[in-house]
C-alpha cells in the first residue's frame, strides 16, 4: 500500500508542476468590459516602509472608486520579492499586478509570464506618456511594462565638503572623466585619509559602463540581444576605476567595496566620506536626508566629448500584469489608475522616481520638496539620447557579474584587459543559456 | 585557597570581557535604536547623547497592520510548531532509540537524508503541492510538517538523549508489565526534560527567525510574521528606516530572549535530580 | 573493582529483538511516515527529476539527460564554491564546537552569575540569521568597526575585513563561531543528564578531574557530541543565510564567500535554471551523505551507547 501512495504523491507533484506550467492562457479577455461582479486583484511590490504606506493609501482610493474590486497589496523587500515572485509564477499562482524591474522584465516577458498591455488599451490610458519613455517597457512591439518613474544617471556632489576644502564646484557642462579624477585627487589630498574624492562606479550597477559605451556611440547589447560592447571600452572603464583607486581619488578597494555594497544609508556619499558619487538623480532626497549635507546633481562627465550624450531616461520600475491573470481588464484599469490619477499621484509623489507620466509630473510639481524639485529639473533639462535596449532575457545577473569583475580588478586578481574579455564572454553565455 | 581567591575574580573578568565582545553588536543595535534614524551611520560607537524613543513608536506603526499583528502571528505559528515538534519528534525518537523493528537502520538513514537537500530546490515543488490543496496564505504549510515530524534535527537529537538514558529503568518497568506507551509516557518523557526543553527553545527561536518559508507561504500582510515584517523596512534601492528596523528588531528579540530565560531553567532538571536510585 | 569498571558493568545491557516491537514502532512512527509520504517524498523526487531537465520555472521542463551533471564537472565557479564551502566546514565546525563545549563545561559547574553568562553567550545566536546581522557585522569588521578601532589603538592600520576577498570568509567563520550558543545549550542539556552518582563514585576512588572528564563526561556525553558534530557538518554544508545577508546575496567580494547553497540558489532564483540547481542539490546531497557516513563509521570508535 505504502508504495502506491508514495508513487501517487510523486506523480501528483510532477503532474501539477507540468499542468501549472502548461496553463498559459489567461482566464478572460483583456479587451473586454470591466465586470460589475466582485473581483479580487493581487498586487505586489518591493520597497521599504514609506512606500508600503503610500501604496496602501492609493489602493484604498482605488477601491473607493471601484467598490466591486478588492485589491490585496503584498509588500516585500527586494530579494524576497524576486524569490517569492519566481515561486508563485512556477505554481501558476502569481499576483495579477506587479512592480517589475528593468533587469527582469525581458526575462519574465520572454518566458511568457507578462501580459502585452496593448491588449488592454481600452482600460489603460497612456496618452500622457512620452514615446521614448513607453519604449523602455516594450519588447518587439509588445508593451510588457508601463514605466512608473524615470531616473537619470548623475554625479552627486557634496557642496559642503567642497566648500570646506575650498575646492570650486566643477563646471559640469563640458567636463571629462579625467576632470572628475583630478578634482577627486584634490579632495582626497585635502581630506587627509578621512574623506575621498570619488565613490567608485562599477560596483552597484552596470549603468556606468553602459554610459561610457553610449558616449562613444556604442552599446552594451544590440537589438538581437547580442553583446556588442567593444572590449576596449570595458577595458578603459576598469582601467579608470583602477586609476581612481591607485591615485587615491577613491578610497582603498576594501573600503570602496564595503561602502558601495552596503546600501544607500551606509554609502560613502551618505556618510560624507566621498565628495562625488554616481547615483540616480531620484536618490537625491534620500541621500540628502542620510548625509545631512547639501548635495547637488551634476551632469555626467564626458557627455560633450563624444558623438552623443550617454545619458538616458531609465525607468525606475514598471507596472506589469500577469499573463495568467484571471482579471486582466480590471488589472489594467488598476494600473491605469496608478499611472494617471492625480489624487493618487499626490500621495505617491516621487517615491518611485519622477513620474514618467508628463501630465502627472506637472500636477505634483507644486507639492515637491526642494530636493525632489532639483531631481525633476535635472530630468527636464539635461540632454539625453535614445534609451538602450532592455536588458535581455538571461542577463538579469548583469549587475552582479559586473561587480565581481570590478572586485577582481580592484584587488589585483585580474587585469582590466582580461576582465573586459571575461565580462563580455560571460554575459554573452548567460544570454545564450536562457534561449 | 589563595589561588582560588585570585583566580575567581580573574575568571569573572575574563568572562565579562568575552561577554562584552560577544555582545557588542547587540549593544550597538540597542543603542542605535535609541538614536535619531539619520545619525545611526554618522555617529558610530556606543555613546548616546540622549534617549530617543520615537523609533519605537514609528517602527511599531510604520507598516499596516501594525507590528502587534506580526508578533501575534509569529506567536501562533511558534506555538503550533513547538507542540508539533514535541509530540511527533519524541514519538519517532522513542521508536528509533528503544524499539527493534524491521528496517530500522534504513528508515533512520532516510530520516537523516531528508535534511540533506537544501530548501531552495524543495520549495518550488512543495509550494505547488500546498498551493494545489489551497494552503497558501495560511499557517498550515508551516505547522503541519512539524506535526508530521519532518524536522529530523529534533528526532535525531531526542534519539541521542534517549540512548543516553540507563536501560535498566525501562527494563524494570517492562518486568512490571508496562507496555511501550506507558514506558514512553511515564519513564522516558520525564527523564528527557532537558532534551524537550532544548527542542522547545530551538523550535521557538528558529521559527521566530525563519524568513524564507514564511516569506513564500504568507502573502497577505495580515498574515505576515515578524521576520517578514522586519525585512520590509529594508530595501537597498531606497533609504532604509534603520532606526525603526533596529527598534523593532529589539522588540522582537524580547520574546525569544524570555523564552530562552524560562526554557533554560528546565535544562537543570533531568536525571541529575531524579536518577539517584 | 574500581568505580569506572563498575560503571562499565552497570552500563552493559544487551539489545534483544522483541516481538511486538514492529507494531509499536509503526504507531510511534505513524506521524513521521505520514509526513514522509505526503510532504517530503513528492517534492524530493520532483527535484530529483528536475535535475535531468532544463526548467526555467515558468515554461515546462525539458528533458536534457545528464547535461546538468556534466556541467557540475566543468563549472569553475562551482569548484570555487566547493573550495569555499569545504574551508568553511572544516574550520568553522571544529572551532564552534570546541568553543561551545569549553564554555558549557565551564558553565556547568556552580559558578556565580551562571544564568547571566549563559544568557549573554546565547544572545548572539538569537540574532545570527536576522537581517540586521549584515549591518551589525559591519560594525565589528567594517572600516569604522570595533576591530579596526582596537587595531588603531595599537597603531595598526585596518581595512574593510568583510569586503576584502582575503579576509571575508574568515569573518563569516567568526560569525559562525560567535553563534556557538546553540551547540552550547545542547551540551549543557547533555551534561545535565549525566547521573551525579558516577561522579560521586569516582570522587570516592580519588580520580583526578581529568580522569573524571575522560572516563565519565566524555563517554556519557559522546552521543550528544556525535549528534552535534553530524548535524553541524550538515548544517555548515548548507550554510546560506549568513553569507547571503552579509554579502547582499552576491557571495562577494570576488566570490570569496560564495557558499555552495548560495551558488545553487543563484542558479535557481536569479538565473532561473532550476534544473541545474536541482542537479547541484543532489550532488551536494552525495557529498553530505558521504561525510555523514564517515561520521557514523568513525562513531563506533568513540561514541558510547547504553544499548
Amino acid at each position: 500500500m505504502s508504495r502506491g501512495v508514495r508513487r501517487g504523491a510523486v506523480w501528483a507533484v510532477l503532474l501539477s508542476l507540468t499542468a501549472s506550467l502548461a496553463a498559459c492562457a489567461s482566464g478572460s479577455d483583456a479587451g473586454g468590459d470591466l465586470t460589475s461582479e466582485k473581483v479580487t486583484l493581487r498586487f505586489t511590490w518591493w520597497g521599504a516602509d514609506d512606500r508600503h504606506k503610500r501604496t496602501q493609501q492609493v489602493i484604498e482610493m482605488f477601491q473607493r472608486k471601484h467598490p466591486n474590486i478588492t485589491v490585496k497589496g503584498e509588500f516585500k523587500e527586494w530579494n524576497g520579492y524576486w524569490d517569492s515572485l519566481a515561486t508563485t509564477m512556477a505554481a501558476n499562482d502569481a499576483p495579477d499586478v506587479m512592480q517589475m524591474d528593468e533587469l527582469y522584465i525581458a526575462s519574465y516577458a520572454e518566458r511568457g509570464a507578462l501580459l502585452d498591455l496593448n491588449e488592454a488599451e481600452k482600460h489603460l490610458d497612456t496618452a500622457n506618456f512620452d514615446q521614448k519613455a513607453l519604449a523602455t517597457g516594450a519588447i518587439g512591439g509588445k508593451q510588457y511594462g508601463l514605466p512608473v518613474g524615470l531616473g537619470m544617471y548623475s554625479i552627486m556632489a557634496n557642496l559642503d565638503l567642497l566648500a570646506k576644502y575650498d575646492i570650486p564646484v566643477p563646471d559640469d557642462t563640458k567636463w571629462s572623466w579625467d576632470d572628475l579624477k583630478s578634482i577627486g585627487d584634490q579632495v582626497s589630498k585635502a581630506g587627509g585619509g578621512q574623506v575621498f574624492g570619488v565613490q567608485s562606479p562599477g560596483i552597484n550597477d552596470a549603468a556606468g559602463l553602459s554610459i561610457r559605451a553610449r558616449q562613444q556611440g556604442k552599446a552594451m547589447f544590440d537589438a538581437e540581444a547580442k553583446v556588442v560592447l567593444p572590449q576596449e571600452i570595458a577595458r578603459d572603464y576598469w582601467q579608470y576605476i583602477l586609476d581612481l583607486s591607485k591615485s587615491g581619488a577613491a578610497a582603498a578597494p576594501s573600503v570602496t567595496i564595503e561602502k558601495a555594497s552596503a546600501g544607500l544609508n551606509q554609502s560613502a556619499t551618505a556618510t560624507n566620506t566621498a565628495a562625488f558619487g554616481l547615483w540616480w538623480n531620484t536618490q537625491l532626497t534620500a541621500l540628502t536626508a542620510a548625509s545631512g549635507q547639501k548635495l547637488k546633481l551634476l551632469r555626467l562627465p564626458g557627455e560633450t566629448q563624444g558623438p552623443a550624450p550617454g545619458a538616458y531616461y531609465k525607468p525606475s520600475m514598471f507596472w506589469s500584469v500577469s499573463a495568467r491573470s484571471k482579471h486582466p481588464a480590471e488589472a489594467a484599469a488598476f494600473v491605469s489608475f496608478l499611472a494617471n490619477d492625480e489624487a493618487a499621484a499626490k500621495v505617491l509623489l516621487t517615491e518611485r522616481g519622477v513620474p514618467a507620466n508628463q501630465k502627472i509630473r506637472e500636477a505634483i510639481a507644486g507639492q515637491l520638496k526642494d530636493t525632489d524639485k532639483a531631481a525633476k529639473e535635472y530630468l527636464d533639462t539635461v540632454p539625453v539620447s535614445d534609451p538602450p535596449r532592455i536588458t535581455p532575457n538571461g542577463a538579469s545577473t548583469l549587475d552582479t557579474i559586473l561587480k565581481r569583475h570590478t572586485e577582481d580588478v580592484l584587488f589585483g586578481r585580474t587585469t582590466p584587459d582580461a576582465a573586459a574579455a571575461s565580462f563580455i564572454e560571460e554575459v554573452q553565455s548567460e544570454v545564450d543559456a536562457a534561449r | 585557597m589563595t589561588t582560588r581567591r585570585v583566580f575567581a575574580p580573574l575568571k569573572h573578568l575574563g568572562l565579562v570581557l568575552i561577554g562584552f565582545v560577544m555582545l557588542y553588536p547587540v549593544l550597538w543595535m540597542v543603542v542605535s535604536s535609541l538614536r535619531p534614524g539619520d545619525e545611526i551611520f554618522r555617529s558610530p560607537g556606543l555613546v548616546l547623547d540622549g534617549l530617543r524613543t520615537e523609533n519605537y513608536s514609528e517602527g511599531w506603526n510604520a507598516l499596516t497592520p501594525s507590528f502587534g499583528t506580526y508578533l501575534l502571528n509569529s506567536a501562533v505559528l511558534v506555538l503550533g510548531c513547538i507542540v508539533g515538534n514535541l509530540v511527533s519528534c519524541s514519538m519517532a525518537a522513542y521508536a528509533f532509540a528503544r524499539l527493534q523493528f524491521r528496517g530500522k537502520r534504513w528508515w533512520f538513514g532516510i530520516m537523516l537524508g531528508t535534511i540533506m537537500l537544501p530548501i531552495h530546490v524543495i520549495i518550488v515543488p512543495q509550494y505547488v503541492l500546498f498551493s494545489n490543496i489551497g494552503w497558501v496564505n495560511t499557517f498550515l504549510p508551516l505547522i503541519v510538517p512539524k506535526i508530521l515530524a519532518t524536522d529530523a534535527f529534533f528526532v535525531f537529537l531526542m534519539v541521542q538523549f534517549i540512548r543516553g538514558l540507563p536501560r535498566e529503568l525501562d527494563e524494570a518497568a517492562r518486568i512490571d508489565g508496562c507496555g511501550h506507551p506507558r514506558i514512553f509516557l511515564q519513564i522516558v518523557l520525564p527523564l528527557m526534560t532537558p532534551a524537550l526543553a532544548t527542542t522547545t527553545i530551538f523550535t521557538f527561536i528558529w521559527t521566530w527567525n525563519d524568513f524564507f518559508s514564511q516569506l513564500i507561504y504568507l502573502t497577505d500582510p495580515d498574515m505576515y510574521t515578524v521576520p517578514v515584517a522586519l525585512r520590509s523596512f529594508v530595501d537597498s534601492t531606497v533609504a532604509t528606516s534603520w532606526g525603526s528596523q533596529f527598534a523593532m528588531s529589539v522588540v522582537s528579540l524580547v520574546p525569544i530572549f524570555l523564552a530562552f530565560l524560562i526554557g533554560q531553567r528546565y535544562l537543570v532538571k533531568g536525571i541529575a535530580t531524579t536518577g539517584g536510585k | 573493582m574500581s568505580a569506572l569498571d563498575e560503571l562499565r558493568q552497570l552500563r552493559k545491557g544487551g539489545a534483544q529483538v522483541r516481538k511486538g516491537d514492529n507494531r509499536a514502532a509503526f504507531w510511534f512512527l505513524a506521524p513521521w511516515f505520514a509526513g514522509l509520504l505526503l510532504i517530503t517524498v513528492g517534492p524530493v523526487l520532483a527535484s530529483f527529476a528536475l535535475g535531468f531537465t532544463k526548467y526555467n520555472l515558468i515554461q515546462p521542463p525539458r528533458f536534457i539527460g545528464l547535461d546538468n551533471f556534466a556541467r557540475v564537472l566543468s563549472d569553475e565557479r562551482l569548484h570555487n564554491a566547493l573550495r569555499v564551502t569545504f574551508t568553511y566546514v572544516l574550520v568553522s565546525v571544529p572551532l564552534q564546537l570546541a568553543c561551545a563545549l569549553g564554555v558549557a563545561l565551564l558553565l556547568n559547574k556552580g559558578l556565580r552569575g551562571l544564568a547571566f553568562y549563559r544568557s549573554a553567550f546565547y544572545l548572539p545566536s538569537l540574532l545570527g540569521s536576522s537581517v540586521a546581522i549584515a549591518v551589525l557585522w559591519t560594525q565589528v569588521f567594517g572600516t569604522d568597526g570595533l576591530v579596526n578601532r582596537v587595531l588603531g589603538f595599537f597603531g595598526v592600520e585596518g581595512r574593510g575585513w568583510i569586503s576584502d576577498p582575503d579576509t571575508a570568509l574568515s569573518t563569516l567563520i567568526v560569525l559562525n563561531v560567535w553563534t556557538f550558543g546553540s551547540p552550547m545549550i545542547i551540551f549543557l542539556a547533555g551534561l545535565r543528564q549525566i547521573p551525579e552518582v558516577y561522579y560521586e563514585a569516582a570522587a570516592i576512588d580519588g580520580a583526578s578531574r581529568w580522569a573524571r572528564f575522560r572516563s565519565i563526561t566524555m563517554p556519557l556525553l559522546s552521543p550528544i557530541l556525535f549528534f552535534t558534530l553530524v548535524l553541524q557538518i550538515i548544517h555548515a554544508f548548507q550554510s546560506f543565510t549568513q553569507a547571503f545577508v552579509v554579502s547582499g546575496g552576491t557571495g562577494g567580494p570576488s566570490d570569496s564567500t560564495m557558499f555552495y547553497t548560495l551558488y545553487l540558489y543563484q542558479q535557481g532564483f536569479s538565473r532561473f535554471d532550476m534544473g541545474y540547481a536541482s542537479a547541484l542539490a543532489w550532488f551536494l546531497l552525495l557529498i553530505i551523505a558521504a561525510f555523514t557516513a564517515v561520521n557514523f563509521w568513525a562513531a563506533r570508535f568513540w561514541v558510547f551507547y547504553d544499548d
